[in-house]
C-alpha cells in the first residue's frame, strides 16, 4: 500500500450509533444497531460479514436508499460535517451520484435492460453536472475507456444483455464514477464474477480510487478481498460490529472469536493440503438477541457464563499501536493476543 | 494418455477417454435447423483412482459441470468418447441398466434448497433413493444416515425449510450416500453456503470419505476449496483440461499460463501475502464455447502467446513431469523463464 498514513485528515463520512429498524407485519426487526465507523478521504474501509450481518443495510442507510415508510434509521450519519439524517429526500438525491455513489453486487439487476448503456451513464452526467446530451455522450465514451472497455464510443449503443458480467460491472463502475464522487460504496462488487474477472475489477477499483482521494467503503463476505485492499476492517455479526481493527492487526491477531473463527474456516490457497479447517459450529441463523446476550455466544468456543446473560459493549482496545487506529472489540472473553516476538 | 495414469495404478475407478458433449444450437420455429454447436466439453481424458478425490476447477463456461453430469449421464447426451466405471463402459448404457449402474455413482448438488423437494419430510427425502432402487428401509436407516452426516435423529420428521443452508447441504449429502455409492460427484458443494459454514461441509465430506471409502469428483470454481479437498486437480478452460497435477504440485509449480493466472487471481486472506504477490491480469473474458478460438483455446488471453503455433495448433495434454501434465506448447520454456510475458503491464505487483 502506498497511501500516506502519517497525515490524518478529517473524516469524510462519520457514522455514529446507527440503528436501522424494519417495520414488518409481524412486528419490528432491528437489522442494524450501534454501528459506528468513519472514513477519511483516500481511505479504504471494509464492512465484513456473512448473510444477515447487516452490512448491506448499513450501506443502504448511508446512501439513503432504504424505503422511508417501512424503515426507521436512528443515530447519526455525517457527511463532510453535514448530518444526512436531517436532510430532506431531495437534498439526499442531489448528493447521491454526485458526491457519493454505490456499486451493487449484481450488475444485471442494477442496470436497466431496455436502455442502452450510453444513456444510463449519460443520465447521471445530465442530472448532476448539467451536461447536454451530446456532451454527456462524449464524456460517457471516455468513461468507458477509463474502466477498460475498449472502443467505448461504439459500445454506448449496446444493451446490458450484450455485455458479459465483467463488462456490466465495469459499466456500473463507470456510472458510479461519472461525477467523480468523494465517497464510493461497493457492495460485494465482485461476488458474482469469476476470479480472473474479479482480479481485473479489483485492480480497476484500486487504480481509480487511489490517487484521487476517493474514500471507499467495501462491503464483502470475502476476507481475501479485504486483505489486499482495505486499511480498516469492521467485522459485523447479526447487525452489530464485533471487531474493528486496521487490517494487519485484524488478520495477524484477531481478537474476537468470530473473526478468528472466520479466518480458521477459510481454505487458503497457500496452506498445505490436509491442513484441517476449524469451522465455526452452527450457522448464522443461531444468533441470540443482542438485548441480553452476545449474539455469537451459541457458536462461540470462548463462551463464558456472562455471554448468555449480558450484552457485551464495544470497547476501544487499550493497546492501539498508533493513535487514530480504530481498534474496538465487543467480547467478554476475547482470544489471546500472541506474545510479540 | 492422461497424466493420472503414469503406470503406477492400472485400475482406476473411473476412466474417461475423449469425452465430448456438444449441444446443438437451433434456429427456426417449425423447421429447426442446427446452426452450430456449443462445445461444452470437447475431448476430455480423466482417471480417478479409488478412494481419491479429483478436483475439477474452472470458471463459468469452462464445462466443468457439464463434464460432471456427463460422467453420470445426467440429462447430458454424450457426443463422443467413453466413460468406463469400474471396468464397464457406461457411455452406451440405456434405461434400466443405466439406472441400476447409477446406484453406485451419486451426486451432491450446489443449491440444497433447490435440490430438496420442499413438501417432502426429511425421512421421505433420505429414503427416496433407497426405495427407488428397491433397497430395504427399516426404522433405523434414517436415524443412522442422519447421524452419519451430523444431524440429530429427531430431524427425520421435519421439512427442508426448517434447516439452515449448511444443514440442508448435509441432507443432500445424506441422500447421496444413502445407497452406499463408490463414487460421489459434488458440484459446487459449498459455494452457496456462508463462509463460516463452508468448512463444516468440507470437513464432513473428508470424514465420510475416510469412513465409507468414497471416491470423489469435486467440481468448484474456488481454487482454494478444490486444493484443500483434492488429491489431484484438473484445471478446465473452454471445454478442455489444460493442466492436471497432484494438488500440492499444482500449487507449487503451475505449468500452464492459465493456471498461473487463475492462482494469482485468488485473493488470500493475509495482508502480508497480498501486499507482496504478483498478479497476472488476464485480458477480457472467457470466449464463447459456441465459437471457441482456433489453435490453443487460451491464446486470445494468454500473456505468453507465441506467433502462429499457438493460433493454429491445439496443444495436447502432455506429461511434463511424473503426475503433472499440461496442454501448452511452450510450458517448459515458460517454466524456465525463456519466454517473457508479452505485455508487461499485465503483471501487477501490489507492493
Amino acid at each position: 500500500m502506498t497511501r500516506p498514513v502519517g497525515v490524518r485528515s478529517e473524516p469524510l463520512l462519520e457514522v455514529e450509533d446507527l440503528a436501522v429498524v424494519f417495520h414488518g407485519s409481524r412486528g419490528d426487526v432491528e437489522a442494524v444497531s450501534e454501528v459506528s465507523f468513519s472514513v477519511r478521504p483516500g481511505e479504504h474501509v471494509a464492512l465484513v460479514g456473512e448473510s444477515g450481518s447487516g452490512k448491506s443495510v448499513t450501506a443502504l442507510a448511508v446512501m439513503g436508499l432504504l424505503p422511508p415508510r417501512s424503515t426507521t434509521v436512528r443515530g447519526s450519519i455525517r457527511y463532510d460535517g453535514d448530518e444526512l439524517l436531517d436532510l430532506d429526500a431531495r437534498s439526499r438525491r442531489d448528493l447521491r451520484g454526485a458526491e457519493m455513489a454505490m456499486i451493487f453486487q449484481d450488475p444485471m439487476t442494477s442496470l436497466n435492460p431496455v436502455v442502452p448503456i450510453g444513456v444510463q451513464i449519460g443520465e447521471v452526467l445530465q442530472r448532476h453536472k448539467g451536461l447536454r446530451k451530446t456532451e454527456a455522450r462524449e464524456v460517457s465514451g471516455d468513461l468507458l475507456g477509463r474502466v477498460g472497455i475498449s472502443d467505448g464510443k461504439r459500445r454506448l449503443k449496446e444493451y446490458p444483455h450484450q455485455l458479459s458480467g465483467g463488462m456490466r460491472q465495469r459499466v456500473l463502475i463507470a456510472i458510479a464514477l461519472a461525477c467523480e464522487p468523494r465517497l464510493l460504496i461497493a457492495d460485494e462488487p465482485t461476488t458474482a464474477l469469476d476470479v480472473t474477472i474479479q482480479a481485473q475489477i479489483l485492480e480497476l477499483l484500486r487504480e481509480l480510487v487511489s490517487g484521487t482521494g476517493t474514500a471507499l467503503v467495501m462491503i464483502t463476505h470475502d476476507l481475501g478481498v479485504v486483505a489486499g485492499l482495505c486499511d480498516e476492517v469492521h467485522v459485523m455479526y447479526s447487525g452489530r460490529v464485533v471487531e474493528s481493527a486496521p487490517r494487519r492487526s485484524l488478520f495477524g491477531e484477531p481478537r474476537h472469536p468470530y473473526t478468528g473463527g472466520l479466518l480458521g474456516s477459510i481454505p487458503r490457497l497457500d496452506s498445505a493440503r490436509g491442513e484441517p479447517l476449524t469451522p465455526i459450529p452452527g450457522s448464522p441463523n443461531d444468533a441470540l438477541p443482542w438485548t441480553h446476550s452476545c449474539a455469537f455466544a451459541p457458536r462461540c468456543g470462548n463462551r463464558v457464563d456472562k455471554c448468555t446473560v449480558q450484552t457485551p459493549a464495544l470497547r476501544g482496545s487499550e493497546h492501539a499501536s498508533r493513535p487514530g487506529d480504530e481498534q474496538a472489540l465487543r467480547c467478554f472473553n476475547p482470544l489471546d493476543t500472541r506474545e510479540a516476538s | 494418455m492422461s497424466a493420472a495414469t503414469d503406470g503406477d495404478d492400472a485400475d482406476p475407478l473411473l476412466k474417461v477417454r475423449g469425452l465430448k458433449v456438444h449441444f446443438p444450437i437451433t434456429q427456426g420455429i417449425l423447421l429447426q435447423r442446427t446452426v452450430g454447436h456449443v462445445q461444452a466439453v470437447d475431448g476430455v481424458d480423466l482417471d480417478v483412482r479409488r478412494g481419491q478425490t479429483l478436483g475439477l476447477v474452472g470458471e463459468s463456461g469452462s464445462g466443468k459441470s457439464t463434464l460432471g453430469r456427463g460422467i453420470l449421464r445426467l440429462g447430458v447426451p454424450l457426443t463422443a468418447g467413453t466413460v468406463e466405471y469400474d471396468g464397464v463402459d457406461i457411455a452406451g448404457l440405456k434405461g434400466e441398466r443405466l439406472r441400476k449402474q447409477r446406484s453406485s455413482m451419486q451426486m451432491v448438488f450446489q443449491d440444497p434448497m433447490a435440490s430438496l423437494n420442499p413438501r417432502q419430510s426429511v425421512e421421505t427425502l433420505i429414503t427416496e433413493p433407497l426405495r427407488a432402487h428397491g433397497k430395504p428401509v427399516n426404522s433405523d436407516t434414517v436415524g443412522r444416515l442422519l447421524e452419519l452426516v451430523g444431524l440429530p435423529r429427531g430431524a427425520a420428521l421435519r421439512y427442508p425449510h426448517e434447516f439452515s443452508g449448511g444443514q440442508r447441504q448435509r441432507l443432500g449429502i445424506a441422500r447421496a450416500v444413502a445407497l452406499e455409492p463408490a463414487l460421489v460427484i459434488a458440484d459446487e458443494p459449498v459455494s452457496a453456503l456462508d463462509v463460516s459454514v463452508q468448512a463444516q461441509v468440507l470437513n464432513l465430506l473428508e470424514e465420510l470419505q475416510e469412513r465409507l471409502g468414497l471416491t470423489y469428483v469435486v467440481i468448484a470454481h474456488d481454487l482454494a476449496v478444490v486444493r484443500h479437498v483434492s488429491d489431484v486437480v484438473a484445471v478446465m478452460y473452454l471445454g478442455g483440461i489444460v493442466e492436471e497435477a497432484d494438488s500440492d504440485d499444482l500449487y507449487q509449480s503451475p505449468l500452464h499460463p492459465y493456471t498461473r493466472a487463475l492462482m494469482s487471481a485468488v485473493p488470500v486472506p493475509d495482508p502480508e501475502v497480498e501486499d507482496h504477490r504478483e498478479r497476472i491480469l488476464l485480458r477480457g473474458d472467457i470466449p464463447s464455447s459456441a465459437d471457441p478460438p482456433a489453435g490453443c483455446r487460451f491464446h486470445t488471453r494468454c500473456p505468453y502467446r507465441q506467433p502462429t503455433r499457438c493460433d493454429d495448433e491445439r496443444p495436447e495434454l502432455r506429461v511434463l513431469r511424473p503426475g503433472h501434465s499440461a496442454a501448452c506448447h511452450y510450458a517448459e520454456q515458460i517454466a524456465r523463464g525463456d519466454i517473457e510475458p508479452a505485455d508487461a503491464a499485465q503483471m501487477v505487483g501490489t507492493s
